[in-house]
């Protein structure tokens, strides 16, 4: 006697399963195999999801695989895609976890700065993609001028990103991608670490290095504390400036005044 | 969402019945630099989510030319249920593009919160059946409008399928008052790996339901034992094959819009502009075709 034919969820929790663990026992025993057997049936939706994830990452660290090769990172793409696969089809917010993933690879260790790189990517893949937002209108900043920096709070763009890299990735991102070898042959790793704001502007993605006071100030500026806490977790003797920088570059999409009571 | 409502919708740039192209990002730049003769365009819904320089290239050659928008994660054949943050963003680019048409696929991607990413089969039964016609009116319902639904390519049937895959499909428009996107190239697929027989399938597709057809090209696979697997890769010209059941379904359905896409390999856009006007060719013979039989 025949078993019971699963339900829909039971057998697509086992195609799941065949998938992601390789495990083909309960989906092949509902598949219909007569030239071709359901394991070889099964392989050929594998192979599609893996390749998919596969370009997907690609595209999202073109850096990481010019740096470790096809070989290997089409290897190193294949063992992420069945331990971290997607939540959704939305494939452009797919790989955050390529980078800590990168990191842990024994096989990559002897590239320490492989994982910085694919963080920057992942930070430069976030701004490609961040929504469309208006920048900060600077006439709506200059109608707050009264206003006490300790009620002050500003929003960061979606489109801007702060990175801290142990090494001078940002360096070693643009030679690689510019395919300059003697840029490559010059980084000294002793040169970082660095810290980085990534931003989108109308050509382009720009990778700013910033110095280390501005940096922590801006982090907790975006962070959401007000001018004035932030001034005061990160001293920075330019904070005008460095505000009027990230206000003329559209690093700021909205600016809220806060009593200074209800603000934490 | 009665279907009646459905029906009723307006779109402001509605897709001709002509043959359109599936654009991808190497075409963007070329488009929007020598705006070339096409009738239309289709786009991947999935690729234009966020913000960026891909949504504003669409909405620059939407200016100028009808879009349809054809999806591949919804999952409407998923048994977990629709994944409402994934349908909210198909809203947004609904919402942003305004297209002529909207589309998806008669298959399942999404299970246990993992998106699989391919197109995976359904067992033709009568709980998947539910399960379809459900998400379809929740994804019109949530849209506002008719959808398309396509038939896919497959590699595998379930043994306790119990209902042909063109009545599935036949079902579906019938109970849910979507619209048919016809993959003639996914039919040859199918029918060559199943042995199944394509004209029945052609023929059991309810002409008024049809708002479109696929055109694209599949590989050939040689098994042993001489046996051969079509695979749907789209990584080359429309094969003759698939051309000659395209002009059989443009006589049982009338001229439909039509879309020539390709996704492995994807050439320089005047290729694809070569295979369109091929199929505006057999649009025009059946147009004739169509004018002399009601003229008879």
């Amino acid at each position: 006697m025949n078993p019971p034919a699963p339900t829909l969820r039971e057998l697509q929790h086992a195609m799941r399963r065949s998938l992601l663990e390789g495990v083909n026992e309960e989906a092949s025993a509902w598949i219909v195999a007569d030239s071709l057997d359901a394991d070889e049936r099964l392989s050929i939706y594998h192979n599609t999801f893996a390749g998919v994830l596969r370009t997907a990452l690609r595209l999202a660290f073109p850096a990481v695989h010019q740096l470790v090769g096809p070989d290997f990172f089409e290897g190193a793409a294949g063992l992420f895609v069945v331990q971290a696969p997607p939540r959704n089809a939305w494939l452009d917010e797919y790989g955050a976890e390529f980078p800590g993933f990168l990191e842990r690879l024994p096989q990559a260790a002897s590239v320490p700065y492989l994982a910085d790189v694919a963080r920057l990517e992942w930070q430069v893949n976030l701004v490609l993609h961040a929504p469309d937002t208006p920048p900060l209108d600077i006439g709506r900043l200059a109608a707050l001028s009264n206003v006490a920096p300790a009620q002050l709070h500003f929003e960061p763009h979606p489109a801007v990103r702060l990175l801290r890299c142990e090494f001078p990735t940002d360096v070693i991102w643009r030679a690689v991608l510019e395919r300059d070898d003697c840029a490559m042959a010059a980084v000294n790793l002793a040169d970082g670490p660095v810290w980085l704001l990534v931003h989108r502007t109308q050509s382009g993605i720009e990778v700013k290095r910033l110095g280390k006071r501005e940096w922590h100030f801006t982090a907790a500026l975006f962070s959401g504390k007000s001018l004035f806490g932030a001034l005061e977790d990160a001293s920075c003797d330019d904070a005008r400036t460095v505000l009027a920088t990230h206000l003329a570059r559209g690093c700021l999409a909205d600016v809220s005044v806060v009593p200074s009571a209800l603000a934490n | 969402m009665s279907v009646a409502v459905i029906r009723a919708q307006e779109v402001s740039s509605p897709i001709p019945v002509n043959a359109g192209i599936g654009l991808r990002f190497r075409h963007h730049q070329p488009v929007l630099d020598r705006r070339p003769t096409v009738a239309w365009f289709e786009v991947h819904t999935e690729n234009y989510m966020g913000g960026g320089s891909a949504p504003q290239y669409l909405d620059a050659i939407r200016r100028d030319y009808p879009v349809s928008l054809h999806g591949v994660g919804l999952s409407l054949g998923g048994a977990d249920g629709l994944d409402a943050a994934h349908l909210a963003r198909v809203r947004g680019v609904v919402e942003r593009v305004d297209p002529g048409l909207v589309s998806e696929h008669l298959s399942w991607s999404v299970a246990g919160g993992t998106y699989l990413a391919d197109l995976l089969p359904l067992p033709m039964t009568e709980e998947a059946l539910s399960v379809v016609c459900r998400h379809v009116d929740e994804v019109q319902a949530c849209l506002r409008r008719r959808i398309l639904l396509e038939n896919p390519s497959t590699y595998l049937c379930f043994s306790h399928s119990t209902i042909p895959e063109w009545e599935f499909l036949a079902q579906v428009a019938q109970r849910t008052g979507c619209g048919i996107l016809c993959d003639v190239n996914n039919i040859y697929v199918s029918a060559c790996n199943h042995g199944w027989d394509a004209m029945t399938y052609l023929g059991a597709l309810p002409p008024a339901a049809i708002g479109e057809i696929h055109l694209a090209g599949h590989s050939v696979r040689q098994l042993d034992h001489g046996q051969t697997l079509r695979i749907d890769d789209h990584g080359s010209r429309v094969a003759p094959e698939v051309w000659a059941l395209y002009r059989e379904a443009l006589k049982r359905f009338g001229p439909v819009p039509t879309l020539i896409e390709w996704d492995t390999g994807v050439p320089p856009i005047e290729i694809l502009i070569d295979e369109a006007a091929l199929a505006e060719a057999a649009l025009e013979r059946q147009r004739h075709e169509s004018t002399r039989a009601y003229a008879a």
